[in-house]
Formats: structure tokens, C-alpha cells, sequence
């Protein structure tokens, strides 16, 4: 069972929890440098201990076993282990489906299969169980770092360079990722959610995207859509079948669908997206939106509840 | 008369349970009285029971101090509202994004006014009398009564309002 949101979880965002090929990599390495250097550090206090109680002359073979023979067999061989370790988790597969994931302040634009499809989405990222998936790292302005501790390591998005990543994701589930790079005023709220689906359902996800976004239906809906071509939204927000083209801000075709508002701060309902848009740099500083406070208070309600209604 | 009760056993066991019964009565009866009473020891079909006298509880605790009922607090009682779940629920329909909450984790918002000290409040919106049923109502379907209002219809359900609103009712003096 995939749960609701990844808010105000601790097991979706650990490297101990592992749910991807790099992190499982790092974990087993982990794992093993712990109990390695465990049991020698527990046959050192041994021997020195026994050595205390012995009270005899030093040898001079010890000094060499343990010394240097010893250390030269573990290091070299945690050497190998390492090497082997980073080898699995930086080759990048060019045949596998490929999600471009750039990195603005704050936020994520992530567009599956760049090269064909080009299916534009933001702050979530929906990956296939057990299918590796290339991500294709931009940035957009200043360096930001792509981190999802479960799925697999860190990988700076360099502003004018692409770094590619490789990862298979193992376990079915939502996961958290965030950026590990200082980035500005409001770096620590930029986060988002990793959706790991089995492949049927991450086809008919993929299938989803290309449509357009859902009709507005009801009366308040038709005032809320206006109020988001007529208010000036869509000169950053594009909605599929409705305003394409801008590309400043993340893509809200479907956005009610999403779990969290704000690249994964916030629960996605209509009381936080009507607070976001009327006050954006209150639960966001230094975002490049403006808060929209000039909004009367039913065009507020409406363009909230059109959102919502975008799943 | 019997064989029997001529056996001294027969008084021997009948002084023993004389003794012991009223002792493990009085013993019974001790313990019993130290066990919460609101507690729900077959788990499940006493709970409804059990949550039922809280209320009541609670009616009577917030009640006469000075022998003489406390009206105020009494009419800020909410029928089967409770602050604690309420607390929580404010984040599921995100309240803090646009208030500041007392109590509530991340409810700084400053889109609409600070629910600081709303149990002294004697309206809500300007537009309707502080008091539970007007509180919940007003929860559930804001526009209903101040169609102008930004604040939108959350989809509040009856039991998240009945909650919500008992949680504001103990922000008062100041909190």
C-alpha cells in the first residue's frame, strides 16, 4: 500500500531504508566497513589486553603482522569493495528511459523522455519498479544537488553541464527526496516526492500525462480557470489544454494530483493552495512567485478550488 | 444431623471464608475504585460508552469551581468535539497556511487573522455569533455566510469541524 504523503515521515527519506540499486549498494558497503572495522577494532583491544596481562618482551613480528601486513590485506580489500560499489552506482544506462529533472529555486521541472514524448510535470517524480531510469541533471540558476537517500546517492545539477544518474528502483512505495545544495533564502523547503509504481500502473501514469488537464465543470471552477488566464498566472504556469507555453514556473496540469504543494512542504488541499497564492513569500521567501494578494476573496476561493480540482 | 458437621473442618473452612470473602471484597472493590473508570477493558464496544461520559466529564470538570456554574466556559463546549484530535486535524486541511494557530506545528500564516486568543472572541468573520454550532457551521462552508470571504469550503467533514472548533476554544486568556 502506497502511502497518502511522505509529510512528517522518517522512513522515507534514509539511507538505511533502502529502496533503489545505488542505495542498496551503499547500505551493503556500509554494512560492511561497520562490522569490519568492528571486529578488528574488538581483536585489537583483545590482543591488547592479553598483551597487558602477558608481561613479556615485545616481538618484533607483531609489530609487522599487525602493523603492516594486516592493514594493507583490509585497506586493499575495502579498496576493492569500494571501487566495485561505485562502479555499480555510476554507470548510466543510455538505453533506459530517460527523465530530464532541472532544478530551479525552488523547485523541480521534471519532463519523462525528453528526446520523444517530452511529458512536462514538477516536484514529484513517478519512477517504474524495477526498470532502471536514467535522470538527465540541469540546473537552471545556481547549483542545486539531486537527493533521494532511499532510491540512491547524491548528483549536483551544475548550472550549463548535464551530470546523468542511473538508478533502478526495487521497492514499490513514496519516498523523499531534497536538495543537498545550498541554494538560497529558502533551500530547505525545497523537497519533493518520489512515487515508485509497478510498471502496468507507471505506463497508464505516463499515459495520463499526455492528456489534457481535467474540464472545469461547475460554475466556481469556469471563475477559478479565468481567474488563472485572466490574473496573470499563466505567464509562468502552463495547463495543458488550457495555457501552454510558459515554462517559469512548475506545470499545474496536474497539479491537485500531486500529494504535497510547495516541492514537497505542504499538503496538497485547497486551504494551503489559497494561503500559497495569497501569500507565497510568507510560507516561501525568495520564491520567484509573487503573492497574489490583490485577488478578491471569492476569485481567491475559485482559482484555489480549480486547482485542487487539476488531478 | 449429619456425620459432617460434627468434622472441626467445617469450622475451620466456615471461619476462613467469613474472614477471607468480606477481605477479598473490600480488596476487590479497593482496587477496582483505583482503575480508570473511563478505561475500556473489553476493548471496542464500551469505547462509544466510555467516550460518551468523557464528555460528560469534561462538562463537569470545566464546570462549577465556586459551587456556582461557569456559563462562559460551558457554552464553549462543543458537542463531541475533541481538542487533541483537532489540533492534528488542522494540518490535514491546511489551516497554517493562512493562520497563525497557537499550538498547531507550522501555523504561522498571515493571509487571514491570528487565531490566538479565539475563545474570547465574540464573533467569527464579523458575521456570526462565536459559539459552537455557528463555529462548526462556519468551519464547514465559509462563503455560506460571508460570500465575499477568501476563506474557501475545505471540504470539512462534521466530526473534523466538531474537533477543530474545540480546539479553538481552549486558545483563550492570552493564548
Amino acid at each position: 500500500m502506497i502511502p497518502e504523503t511522505t509529510l512528517g515521515r522518517y522512513d522515507v527519506q534514509s539511507a538505511f531504508v533502502a529502496a533503489g540499486t545505488g542505495a542498496e549498494h551503499t547500505l551493503f558497503l556500509t554494512h560492511l566497513l561497520f562490522w569490519a572495522a568492528g571486529g578488528i577494532f574488538f581483536v585489537v583491544m583483545s590482543i591488547a589486553l592479553w598483551a597487558w596481562h602477558r608481561n613479556a618482551a615485545p616481538r618484533a613480528w607483531w609489530v609487522w603482522l599487525g602493523g603492516v601486513v594486516v592493514p594493507v590485506i583490509a585497506l586493499s580489500s575495502l579498496i576493492v569493495g569500494s571501487t566495485f560499489t561505485l562502479a555499480a552506482i555510476g554507470r548510466v544506462d543510455r538505453d533506459a528511459l530517460v527523465i530530464e529533472v532541472t532544478g530551479y529555486q525552488y523547485w523541480w521541472n521534471v519532463v519523462y523522455d525528453p528526446g520523444g514524448a517530452a511529458l512536462r510535470d514538477a516536484n514529484e517524480i513517478v519512477l517504474p519498479e524495477g526498470v532502471p531510469v536514467t535522470f538527465r541533471l540541469k540546473s537552471d540558476d545556481v547549483i542545486h544537488s539531486f537527493w533521494v537517500p532511499s532510491i540512491s546517492g547524491k548528483m549536483d545539477m551544475i548550472p550549463g553541464r548535464v551530470n546523468e544518474l542511473t538508478v533502478t528502483a526495487t521497492k514499490a512505495g513514496r519516498f523523499r527526496g531534497q536538495c543537498a545544495e545550498f541554494c538560497g533564502l529558502s533551500h530547505p523547503l525545497m523537497a519533493f516526492e518520489v512515487v515508485v509504481l509497478p510498471p502496468a500502473e507507471f505506463s497508464a501514469f505516463l499515459a495520463g500525462l499526455e492528456g489534457e488537464a481535467r474540464d472545469a465543470d461547475t460554475l466556481q471552477l469556469v471563475q477559478g480557470r479565468d481567474v488563472f488566464l485572466n490574473g496573470g498566472c499563466a505567464a509562468c504556469h502552463a495547463i495543458r489544454g488550457v495555457a501552454t507555453g510558459a515554462r517559469l514556473g512548475p506545470d499545474l496540469t496536474r497539479v491537485g494530483g500531486r500529494a504535497s504543494l510547495g516541492a514537497g512542504m505542504w499538503r496538497m488541499n485547497v486551504g494551503n493552495l489559497a494561503g500559497w497564492i495569497a501569500d507565497v513569500q510568507d510560507m516561501k521567501p525568495g520564491a520567484n512567485m509573487p503573492s497574489f494578494n490583490q485577488l478578491s476573496g471569492p476569485d481567491l476561493r475559485a482559482v484555489a478550488h480549480y486547482l485542487d480540482s487539476l488531478k | 444431623m449429619p456425620r459432617d458437621r460434627q468434622n472441626p473442618m467445617w469450622s475451620v473452612i466456615g471461619t476462613f471464608t467469613a474472614i477471607t470473602v468480606p477481605l477479598a471484597l473490600t480488596a476487590g472493590v479497593a482496587l477496582w475504585s483505583l482503575a480508570d473508570p473511563l478505561a475500556d477493558p473489553v476493548g471496542g464496544w464500551l469505547g462509544a460508552v466510555a467516550d460518551r461520559w468523557a464528555g460528560v466529564a469534561a462538562w463537569y470538570g470545566a464546570g462549577p469551581v465556586d459551587a456556582k456554574p461557569d456559563w462562559q466556559a460551558m457554552r464553549l463546549q462543543v458537542m463531541n468535539g475533541d481538542a487533541a484530535r483537532g489540533r492534528a486535524t488542522f494540518v490535514e486541511y491546511g489551516c497554517g497556511a493562512c493562520h497563525v494557530i497557537p499550538g498547531v506545528s507550522g501555523a504561522i500564516g498571515t493571509v487571514g487573522p491570528s487565531l490566538a486568543g479565539f475563545a474570547d472572541r465574540a464573533y467569527i468573520a464579523g458575521v456570526l455569533t462565536n459559539a459552537p454550532g455557528d463555529l462548526t457551521r462556519w468551519l464547514i462552508n465559509p462563503p455560506l455566510f460571508a460570500p465575499d470571504t477568501a476563506m474557501p469550503d475545505l471540504g470539512v467533514t462534521d466530526g473534523a469541524a466538531a474537533d477543530m472548533a474545540a480546539y479553538l476554544y481552549t486558545l483563550g486568556d492570552g493564548a
